[in-house]
């Protein structure tokens, strides 16, 4: 009683078998629920595990899952690189106007910038690398500006009692002791960049990926197959996320002291 | 109490005022003196005595030279230069230290930036000295947020001292701690202050009856009737009083009078 109780408590700190339970029970809650509500047209649970096993099995999906992952990591890549740069530009003054506008282009749309970046890329795998990077950076950089924005003045004065000039400064507390909240801010904006894959792959097929099999899925109504993708690229997200968590644990072992959860 | 004389000018404050909006701190002057006491290795404390809001926070940052003064000057050292940030350490009230860092590395960069040459075996032996003098031997590999605030507090101090400041500003070092703590920051404070003649304290508090106990001199800060700002109302010479460096000074009647006569002047 007094663990049920807990769940619903702000702040409550549980054992980790606790929360295995939560989510086990959380997701039989859901598909049973789906089981009971799927109408004619939307297929069961059932029907999607036997299809996804079925795309599992296949060795066309594993070139496809491939194709995807290579073409995100590139994408991160390029644009954590990007977005790291122009964070720590932010703080020179000149290159403010610049870093504000590039945050801005959260509010433009890909699609009317397609045709542009078509023109200037070489072939499909540049233009889909393009279009990442454009998808991305605003919103790793606004996150990252938000991180630098939440360093104390009483740092920075910590500093210059160390006798340490502007640039020791800058490297110690925003790009050292930021590295941490850097990090996650990659794993937190890493679910924009494999949720937009899918549109990204929509516009060059020859490569394959998760993306072009959706899409190839959703053209012959194929329901199961679609489900089926989803949950693929829903698991494959959940469990990057997991191991990127970890991995932020593991290299920043003084991260773990500040989380409240 | 042994025989003291009050030598060279340390640090003098000329003339500072202060203005945002308003005029937060106005004529503000005072010197802190080396002190030379017989057969000791005597170090300055000295505190700013004033209530909660009323500029202490923005003097001491005048003075550690991270904040420019609207009109006057701080004048540092045997040759009263300027004073320039980094000259002065500051120990804020929530012991602010690299949070990504551990205790010996947050120890380390305060070496590193001492302006001494030094091996990496050199500066790891003198962590060692000063953690184990002052009871952090065995919290050296932890990371700051493994550390109870009294240790942060010590740590936050060392590094200043490591980084070779003789002057180290102290805001409101006793706030929040119990009876046992404010003990043992005392005795802290009071072998810091000791460890290097030209060692200089600055204790920013409100904790009035504490910060005079350990000081040798105390300036009150206050506001005054009709004008804009807060200034230096009074000089309080706890040498000359006989109140300085006596550990039981709190249980004596005319201290407790002072401390009474102080609070009626905030």
């Amino acid at each position: 009683m007094n663990q049920l109780k807990q769940f619903f408590e702000p702040f409550a700190i549980l054992k980790s078998r606790s929360i295995l339970l939560l989510i086990v029970v959380q997701v039989i809650i859901a598909l049973v629920v789906w089981q009971l509500t799927c109408g004619a047209l939307i297929p069961t649970p059932t029907k999607v595990f036997q299809k996804m096993m079925s795309i599992l099995g296949s060795s066309e999906f594993y070139d496809d899952f491939i194709a995807s992952v290579s073409l995100i990591a590139q994408g991160m890549f390029i644009s954590i690189a990007i977005a790291l740069v122009l964070a720590y530009l932010s703080l020179i003054p000149f290159f403010r106007p610049l870093v504000e506008f590039v945050v801005k282009c959260r509010y433009l749309t890909l699609t009317g910038l397609i045709f542009l970046f078509t023109l200037l890329s070489s072939d499909g795998h540049a233009l889909k690398i393009y279009l990442l990077i454009f998808g991305i950076v605003p919103f790793f950089l606004t996150s990252l500006l938000s991180v630098i924005d939440g360093i104390s003045r009483q740092e920075i004065e910590l500093c210059k009692t160390l006798r340490m000039n502007n640039w020791q400064t800058l490297l110690e507390v925003v790009i050292r002791g930021r590295l941490d909240q850097a990090f996650d801010v990659m794993r937190q904006n890493f679910a924009i960049a494999w949720m937009m894959i899918t549109a990204v792959e929509a516009q060059s097929m020859s490569e394959g990926g998760l993306g072009t099999q959706l899409i190839k899925y959703n053209k012959y109504i194929d329901l199961s197959g679609v489900f089926a993708v989803l949950i693929i690229i829903f698991i494959v997200g959940v469990l990057c996320d997991f191991l990127l968590g970890k991995m932020r644990i593991w290299l920043f072992p003084y991260a773990k002291l500040q989380s409240i959860r | 109490m042994s025989n003291f004389t009050r030598q060279e000018v340390l640090l003098q404050a000329e003339n500072i005022s202060l203005r945002f909006d308003k005029l937060i701190l106005r004529d503000i002057n005072f010197q802190i003196h080396n002190i030379v006491r017989e057969g000791h290795n005597q170090g300055q404390v000295v505190s700013l005595i004033g209530r909660s809001g009323i500029g202490k926070t923005q003097l001491f940052k005048i003075l550690s030279g991270l904040l420019q003064p609207t009109t006057g000057k701080i004048l540092l050292g045997e040759d009263l230069h300027p004073v320039k940030s980094g000259e002065v350490g500051i120990v804020h009230q929530n012991y602010i230290l690299f949070n990504h860092r551990t205790i010996e590395a947050n120890l380390k960069i305060g070496l590193d930036h001492c302006g001494k040459e030094m091996t990496d075996k050199e500066k790891e032996s003198v962590i060692k000295e000063y953690a184990g003098h002052f009871d952090l031997l065995d919290h050296l590999k932890k990371y700051p947020m493994q550390l109870s605030g009294g240790q942060r507090q010590r740590v936050s101090i060392i590094q200043q001292v490591l980084t070779g400041n003789k002057f180290i500003l102290l805001d409101e070092p006793f706030s929040g701690l119990d009876a046992l703590m404010i003990d043992r920051v005392k005795d802290l404070l009071l072998k810091i202050s000791t460890l290097h003649e030209h060692n200089t304290l600055i204790i920013v508090s409100h904790d009035i009856e504490t910060t005079l106990s350990i000081s040798d001199t105390a300036w009150i800060m206050a506001a005054q009737e009709g004008k804009e700002g807060a200034t230096i109302t009074e000089e309080v010479d706890l040498m000359k009083l006989g109140f300085a460096w006596n550990p039981n000074v709190k249980k004596e009647a005319a201290f407790r009078d002072l401390i009474e006569s102080v609070k009626s002047k905030l």
